[in-house]
């Protein structure tokens, strides 16, 4: 039985001007300048897995993220979500539909909640702003079930975020993220500002979660470990393009991309087996300014002539999909 | 319905915010003055032993007399002196304050919700509409206060008929204030507004479907007004004597509803002739009413402010 | 037997409020010898970055050493009035902090940084000086270190940014350095190189090092021994290998497993219940005891001292046996 594939991304692209004011410009002459947050991004997400992005700061993840919940407009390419396009202005109708159907969890516990505004007033904006029960008294009710839901206790509804902490705050965002029902949710680093037991907390809530409700999630991360335990399929991106996608424990036992492996021999060894990490080259460059060709030359042992010129495209290899001539010339042996 | 105030005033009893009032002798010392002055200007026609504004009660021959000291001709005893027509000085500052407080209150109302309502569109729309706004704000703010007042005064006084010259001339003087004071406000809330714009609650609501005006006015808007009180706080200081001062230099308060300004004019002219209360009582009333708001204004300012806790 | 650097014995840090005294650090004992790294492990609100702030002698008002003592190479430091705290501190701490651009001065180049720093604990003249400055930039593999000298600190990026904080912790050749979260604000790429660096110059030196963080996968790399901190009191120290991979405290226990593993089976991660109480909501007896699956009688009234339990000190009622106390 094929899964019904829920969301498509196809060539997303979104370049930046950060050029100087006019007036600046005109007196330094200097050019434009833009930055290729996110270059030619396609990924397809069946319904009910959790499909993860991982990346370094600089990586335009979080920008995929933006514009995949309608945030952020795309400067080229498609999101198609249940197969309707969400940039397409024609069809006010649809888009309103599917917008209930998309939510968000943020990575700031402290900031994604209004100070302001009391627990249940956070919770029932997506009920009230979709208009999906109609009595206050079906609303509160639905409140306190998602309280429940999420572990907290319904009385907490009265209370304001700051009396919370960390790990509780980010329940409260996750009642709010299911409050209008959504099939789809984007999750962007949603326990890397919490301390590892708290983490181990959500996330384990989070697969209970998607457990229950056949929720399909797209979890933005920078730990390799977190993304293992969450993730069906993964994608790594580097400066804006996806350099490998394969699914979880492909990636973990045969990494293929250098990049891919210089991240994973960059995790801490916790199991204690002496073995020493292979420091990293250098740092990501900078985003306005990428090296020529395939960008990820400079810091590649494996890197020849071809690799500075032409931007590499992706091929499939053993499973999965990976960007780099070296793998496509055969010159890498990644069969461990 | 009240077990949700008695919710509220537990938590208010816990604050943080009652506990320093408590603890500052500035604050209550200002607080209990101010509340004083305002009072007895609310309750005016009630203690006032006169009324100053009705002419049919005032005898030429009283004026002059000096405090507590029982007139020469007609031997009634005032308690602060009077002034030249006769009125009892005690009784015109009471009166005078009410003006002062009108005109003090409606400015900063005025220049409040102006000035917060164009900080949170130019903040949170940005773009030109930001750049169009801060620029008047900007023009605005070259030209002096009181000279900007009397120019719209003065424009004032000439579209308005005679007879209706006196009762325009508040209404004339609160937006005139008003005018000169919006641009604080807008400048301090389209600050606050660019800090929170970016914050994810606000991309959530943005997600949940929520319109601008919804976001500014529900979300944003709470989050923006801490700074705002206490501007108006001392906006109200700065009214008040703005007041005056267009008072005293004669194109404020008609010289029928005379404000403390007024007042301060006609004392100033009978200072050195020996009829010193008449400057002295009303001068002292305006420092205290304005020092002790100013003060509260400044206890507030440091007990709001995040970065002292 | 290497000498002891640093030795904490029982200290206390309290925070007088409004609503009461609050213990932050609640006698907390450990020592440090030469060129060893001592990791300090605790999730937000255990109090160790209050510790580390106490041993330097930076507590913000109205915080303060209640009780205990602290020693440094032999001399006791706590009770040294402000003045003299200074000296101690620029002399024989080192100090590397989280962020890099709040720890370094944005307008003064990093030479004038390193130079002003050394000329004040040193007796040097200008010129050795600046020759020592540039030597420990190279030491820290800033590239070009001669060069970059002149350069403001925002003009490097973020790893090397700490690298130069580093640098400057270590240019006086101070005995002991606390590191509090140093790779937290960096790129998991960079963290690496930083952790390197760090080692290789207090290896080279024999510096001891306090390495205060949440992140176990630094402590492992990094730590000789560690010790793991609840609730402003210690719950296991000993050394990194026998604490990661055999944990005694049910705490510890819950900590290591809720760590995802890269290895190995997917499992359901193990999840501690509840979170670290607020401090002025500390429970009676063992802090950790309405969270622990092994409660049992005396954790509800008495908090346990730490005890030896092999090579590790384990401070529960499970493995309470009076051994141990102080060393």
């Amino acid at each position: 039985m094929t899964k019904h594939t829920l969301v498509k991304i196809k060539a997303l692209t979104k370049i930046f001007d950060v050029s100087k004011p006019f007036l600046n410009r005109l007196i330094e002459r200097e050019k434009k300048q833009f930055l290729r947050a996110v270059d030619d991004v396609s990924i397809n997400i069946v319904e009910g897995e959790t499909f993860a992005l991982v990346g370094e700061s600089g990586s335009g993840k979080s920008t995929v993220a933006k514009m995949v919940v309608g945030l952020l407009e795309p400067s080229k390419g498609e999101i198609l979500i249940d197969g309707i396009d969400l940039n397409d202005k024609n069809k006010p109708d649809e888009l309103y539909k599917i917008r209930s159907q998309i939510q968000m969890i943020f990575q700031d516990p402290f900031a994604s909640l209004n100070p302001r505004w009391r627990v249940e007033k956070i919770i029932a904006e997506p009920i009230v702003s979709y208009k999906l029960e109609k009595t206050t008294k079906a609303i509160s009710a639905r409140v306190g079930e998602l309280l429940s839901l999420v572990g907290l206790d319904p009385s907490d509804g009265r209370k304001f975020p700051h009396e919370f902490s960390g790990g509780q705050r980010q329940r409260i965002c996750i009642a709010r993220a299911l409050a209008s029902k959504p099939k789809f949710i984007v999750c962007d680093e949603p326990t890397s500002a919490l301390d590892v037991s708290v983490q181990a907390q959500i996330l384990n809530l989070m697969s209970d979660l998607q457990d229950e409700f056949g929720l399909t999630f797209l979890f933005i991360s920078h730990d390799l470990s977190v993304v293992r335990h969450m993730a069906n399929r993964i994608g790594v991106l580097y400066l804006g393009r996806l350099v490998e996608v394969s699914n979880s424990k492909l990636l973990f036992d045969n990494p293929k991309h250098p990049y891919t492996r210089m991240l994973l021999d960059a995790i801490p060894d916790l199991e204690m087996s002496g073995k020493a990490r292979n420091a990293i080259e250098g740092e990501i460059p900078n985003p306005i300014n990428p090296p020529s060709g395939c960008t990820f030359h400079p810091r590649c042992p494996f890197a020849n002539k071809r690799c500075y010129s032409e931007i590499p495209m992706p091929i499939k290899r053993n499973g999965a999909i990976v960007t780099c001539h070296g793998i496509e010339e055969g010159r890498i042996d990644y069969l461990k | 319905m009240i077990s949700r105030i008695i919710e509220n005033f537990q938590r208010a009893k816990k604050s943080d915010f009652l506990y320093s009032f408590a603890h500052s002798p500035v604050a209550i010392i200002s607080f209990f003055v101010a509340f004083i002055l305002i009072l007895s200007a609310v309750i005016a026609p009630l203690i006032a032993p006169h009324n100053p504004f009705d002419p049919a009660t005032l005898n030429l021959m009283n004026g002059f007399s000096a405090p507590m000291k029982p007139n020469e001709f007609t031997s009634e005893v005032f308690l602060l002196g009077t002034d030249d027509q006769g009125r009892d000085v005690f009784s015109t500052i009471l009166y005078g304050m009410r003006i002062s407080l009108f005109v003090g209150f409606a400015a900063v109302s005025f220049a409040m919700v102006l000035g917060v309502s164009l900080g949170l569109i130019a903040g949170y729309v940005g773009g030109w509409v930001d750049a169009v706004i801060m620029r008047i704000a900007d023009i605005q703010l070259t030209f002096p206060g009181i000279l900007v007042a009397m120019l719209i005064f003065g424009i004032a006084k000439g579209f308005t008929p005679i007879d209706q010259r006196d009762e325009m001339a508040i209404w004339v003087l609160i937006i005139a204030i008003g005018l000169s004071e919006w641009v604080q406000f807008a400048r301090v809330v389209r600050g606050a507004t660019l800090v929170e714009k970016n914050k994810e609650y606000v991309q959530a609501a943005r997600l949940n479907g929520r319109r601008s005006g919804g976001i500014m006015l529900s979300h944003i808007l709470p989050n923006v007004l801490g700074p705002v009180l206490v501007i108006a706080t001392i906006s109200l200081a700065l009214a008040i004597i703005a007041e005056a001062t267009l008072s005293f230099l004669g194109v404020g308060a008609p010289p029928t509803q005379p404000s403390l300004g007024t007042l301060i004019r006609i004392g100033q002219g009978y200072l050195f002739s020996g009829e010193w209360w008449i400057l002295l009582f009303p001068s002292l009333t305006l420092l205290m009413l304005a020092l002790s708001v100013n003060l509260l204004g400044d206890w507030l300012r440091d007990v709001l402010n995040p970065k002292l806790r | 037997m290497s000498e002891k650097i640093l030795d904490v014995k029982n200290l206390s840090v309290e925070i007088p409020t409004r609503h009461g005294i609050l213990k932050p650090v609640d006698g907390l004992s450990f020592s440090i010898k030469k060129g060893e790294i001592l990791g300090v492990v605790g999730e937000s609100g255990a109090g160790k970055s209050m510790a580390g702030n106490a041993v330097i002698g930076l507590l913000d008002r109205p915080a303060h050493v209640c009780g205990g003592e602290i020693w440094l190479n032999g001399r006791r430091i706590d009770n040294l009035s402000q003045e003299q705290y200074r000296k101690v501190r620029g002399k024989e701490i080192g100090m590397v902090f989280q962020d890099p651009l709040t720890s370094l001065n944005p307008l003064l180049p990093i030479g004038e940084q390193l130079t002003e720093t050394i000329l004040e604990h040193l007796d040097v003249s200008k010129k050795e000086a600046l020759d020592r400055a540039v030597a420990i930039l190279e030491e820290v593999s800033i590239p070009a270190a001669s060069m970059r000298i002149g350069s403001y600190p925002h003009q490097f990026s973020g790893g090397m940014r700490q690298r130069v904080v580093i640098a400057l912790a270590l240019a006086v050749e101070p005995s002991l350095i606390i590191a509090d979260e140093p790779t937290t604000a960096l790129d998991v790429s960079v963290q690496a190189q930083i952790i390197s660096v760090l080692k290789k110059l207090c290896a080279e030196r024999g510096t001891a090092i306090m390495l205060i963080t949440h992140d176990m996968g630094v402590i492992a790399e990094s730590a000789d021994r560690m010790a793991v901190m609840y609730s402003g009191q210690i719950a296991e120290i000993g050394k990194t290998r026998d604490l990661i991979k055999n944990p005694k405290h049910p705490y510890s226990i819950g900590l290591m497993g809720s760590i995802p593993a890269i290895k190995g089976d997917v499992n359901r991660l193990v999840q501690i219940p509840g979170s670290m109480p607020r401090l002025s909501d500390i429970p009676k007896g063992c802090s950790f005891h309405p969270r622990c699956n092994k409660v049992f009688e005396p954790c509800y009234t008495k908090r346990a001292s730490l005890s030896k339990v092999g090579n590790s000190k384990v401070a529960c009622w499970l493995y309470e046996n009076s051994k141990g106390a102080n060393e």
